[in-house]
């Protein structure tokens, strides 16, 4: 396999020129979890450090979080047994009341970039709603954003009817959203808030002890 | 025989033709007419398919541009706002314009330590007594997410009292749910001595959004009938931004924007013709790199002085507008370039109801002293675009006379006619420091931050309302909010 070109076609956002190329890794024998593990991923937390830095723009980082899942896609069908291992698997949602969704979806392609599986509920999620994904996905981190501040009470409903369920201690909680703070996350007893898609990456990953 | 006066220009920025203006327009109500909108409004959607729209399936309906027309043959090309105490306040049409400040805003800055911090109701109170002190601020908006209302439901309710509580200039607000309207009209019923007083002499305008693209949430749609059927006038620019809810390319983003608008425009003018309704979309752009609406960029003063062009040209209804804000995180050299920018160019392109003025890091934190300086701004840009006169008084030909007349001694600075003359000739800076660079420096080498942050201090200690806030009112304001708590 040709580490190296595969990298840079997913980091330049090449979609064509790295679908052939990881389809020639896996003609070539390499197993799937190597390439997403140590390719896929990798160019995506080179990408990820560019976008942090500011030397590349969303639209470019989109591009390759595209190029990226396109891989991915091709990879799945030669996954053995269990499937392919993530680094954990997100519920995110915008909250009940609220329907802004662009910050979501752009944190949710981050984080898929960076190899977490993504359960997006959409906008306008009920906290139950949020519970039976827990459930039924076994999602280990729970992503909430409100734009409006009319809605932030719904998040700390959503993590009321999480204990309520008996699933607090069985996800982490991470919250985020223009009027959202930090300071606010500590009140409702949320595990983290993250400001911007890039830190949400971090913060996904310092709450499931990855970093 | 006396001659025809000298007519006075005043400076105009034009920044599309007609044939741009027609093919926005046209792209405008194909979107209406061939991909549609979401109207999630069940009785707004019967109201559309009832007069001809056409129901899609789903939420979809595509509306015929007949009745796009229609509506802006019947909207008012003239929105009169009063003050509080039924004074004229606001002529909304054609070329005049009106500088206001800004809505929720979670940050503000601390006007003694100079911190971000959380907003609380005070602060919505300053915000609104800052606004009635300074000469070239027409209206109030609340400036805050104060974060400790009785009840967060009603939020919107308690920022609209206390700016009730600190201006008598009209409001811009803010709802939530139909049932945030309805409290905040009675609360201006309140104010205005009834219901049919407020209709008559409307101190209020409410702003609401679709959401870009294409999308009208019931909620949203609920209080734009609530005010067409109370003649609250409204707009309802959704937040068609490049590259974020609308197409990147601007004329793409401003068809979207318009489409919306018009749609809103029809299901507001079927509810009750004539109506008032303050047109335009608010087309900014997504920054490329952080992905916020960016509040300081070129585009959005753009699009909107092309906004103003289509007025002219089609569209005859005032707009809603920006300006004075930025997306630096404090008041520096950042700040006052991008004010300076959209606030002239406002000016210049004649928008209508001028929103944001005082608005920090992309309109996440407020800042008095933002208010205090845009004031002064707008005055400057006020001179500019007043022009030049010329007639016998300006030509000044005898001063001349009388300079040359004196010889050695001749001076225009002691000429009658510069002591008559001069408050009118020139801009004269309060805020923007011209001193000697000694006298700057002895009187403590001031910043414009900090000399603003004295100016509101000032402005907010010394300010007295006129007349004063009717004590009835007041109270009847405070048993209206206490039915909430």
């Amino acid at each position: 396999m040709d580490v190296d070109a595969l990298m840079q076609s997913v980091i330049r956002g090449d979609m064509q020129g790295a679908a052939a190329l990881t389809q020639q890794a896996l003609d070539g024998g390499t197993g799937p979890q190597e390439i997403l593990d140590k390719v896929l991923i990798a160019a995506m937390d080179k990408v990820g450090e560019k976008f942090a830095q500011g030397t590349i723009f969303v639209p470019q980082m989109l591009r390759s979080a595209k190029t990226m899942q396109n891989c991915v896609a091709l990879l799945k069908p030669h996954f053995q047994g269990g499937g392919m291992t993530t680094k954990g698997r997100i519920i995110m949602g915008t909250v009940k009341g609220d329907l802004h969704d662009i910050g979501k979806n752009l944190v949710a392609m981050m984080l898929e970039g960076a190899g977490f599986q993504i359960v997006d509920l959409g906008v306008d999620v009920s906290a139950d709603a949020f519970v039976s994904a827990v459930k039924e996905q076994e999602g280990q981190i729970v992503g909430m954003s409100a734009l409006l501040s009319v809605t932030m009470p719904a998040m700390s409903s959503t993590i009321t009817a999480l204990s309520d369920a008996g699933l607090r201690d069985k996800v982490k909680v991470m919250i985020g959203g223009a009027p959202v703070t930090a300071e606010f996350a500590t009140e409702i007893g949320a595990d983290c808030y993250a400001p911007d898609a890039g830190s949400a990456v971090v913060e996904a990953k310092r709450l499931l002890g990855l970093d | 025989m006396d001659t025809i006066p000298v007519q006075t220009y005043s400076p105009r920025l034009r920044v599309l033709n007609h044939s741009q203006a027609l093919a926005i327009h046209h792209a405008a109500l194909e979107i209406l007419d061939k991909t549609g909108i979401k109207m999630e409004h069940d009785g707004a959607r019967k109201l559309l398919t009832d007069h001809g729209a056409h129901h899609d399936g789903e939420q979809w309906v595509r509306i015929p541009s007949h009745l796009a027309e229609e509506a802006l043959r019947t909207a008012p090309r003239r929105i009169l706002l009063y003050d509080q105490v039924g004074r004229k306040a606001m002529d909304l049409r054609d070329d005049q314009f009106y500088y206001g400040t800004g809505s929720d805003t979670t940050f503000t800055l601390d006007l003694e330590s100079g911190q971000r911090r959380r907003c609380v109701l005070d602060d919505t109170g300053r915000f609104a007594r800052l606004v009635d002190g300074l000469a070239n601020l027409s209206f109030a908006m609340s400036m805050s997410n104060p974060k400790d209302v009785p009840k967060v439901e009603f939020i919107y309710v308690y920022a609209f009292a206390e700016m009730l509580r600190n201006t008598h200039k009209p409001l811009v607000f803010i709802a939530d749910r139909l049932e945030d309207m309805t409290r905040i009209h009675e609360l201006a019923c309140a104010v205005a001595g009834g219901e049919a007083q407020l209709r008559q002499k409307p101190f209020l305008l409410n702003y609401s959004e679709a959401i870009s693209p294409l999308r009208f949430p019931a909620h949203v749609v609920d209080r734009l009938v609530f005010c067409a059927q109370k003649e609250i006038p409204i707009c309802l620019p959704s937040g068609s931004n490049a590259g974020g809810g609308a197409p990147v390319t601007l004329a793409g983003a401003m068809a979207l924007g318009i489409a919306e608008n018009l749609a809103g425009l029809v299901v507001h003018q079927l509810t009750r013709p004539g109506a008032p309704f303050l047109f335009a979309p608010n087309v900014s752009s997504l920054d490329m790199k952080s992905a916020v609406v960016s509040y300081g960029c070129p585009e959005w003063s753009l699009t909107q002085a092309a906004m103003a062009d289509m007025r002219d040209e089609l569209y005859g209804l005032p707009i809603w507008s920006f300006a004075g804000a930025s997306d630096a995180k404090s008041v520096d050299a950042q700040a006052g370039a991008e004010a300076m920018f959209s606030i002239t160019t406002a000016m210049l392109s004649r928008c209508n109801l001028i929103h944001d003025v005082g608005y920090l890091e992309y309109g996440n934190t407020s800042s008095l002293e933002m208010v205090t300086i845009a004031d002064e701004l707008i005055a400057m840009a006020r001179h500019f675009t007043n022009g030049i006169a010329v007639n016998r008084e300006t030509l000044a030909l005898e001063a001349l006379e009388r300079v040359k007349a004196a010889g050695a001694k001749g001076l225009f600075l002691t000429d009658d006619h510069t002591f008559d003359h001069f408050e009118s000739a020139l801009f004269l800076p309060n805020l923007l420091d011209r001193s000697r660079f000694e006298t700057w420096r002895d009187q403590g080498s001031r910043d414009l931050y900090r000399r603003s942050n004295e100016r509101a201090r000032a402005i907010l200690s010394g300010h007295e309302l006129d007349p004063a806030k009717d004590p009835g009112v007041m109270g009847e304001i405070n048993r209206l909010l206490e039915k909430i708590g």
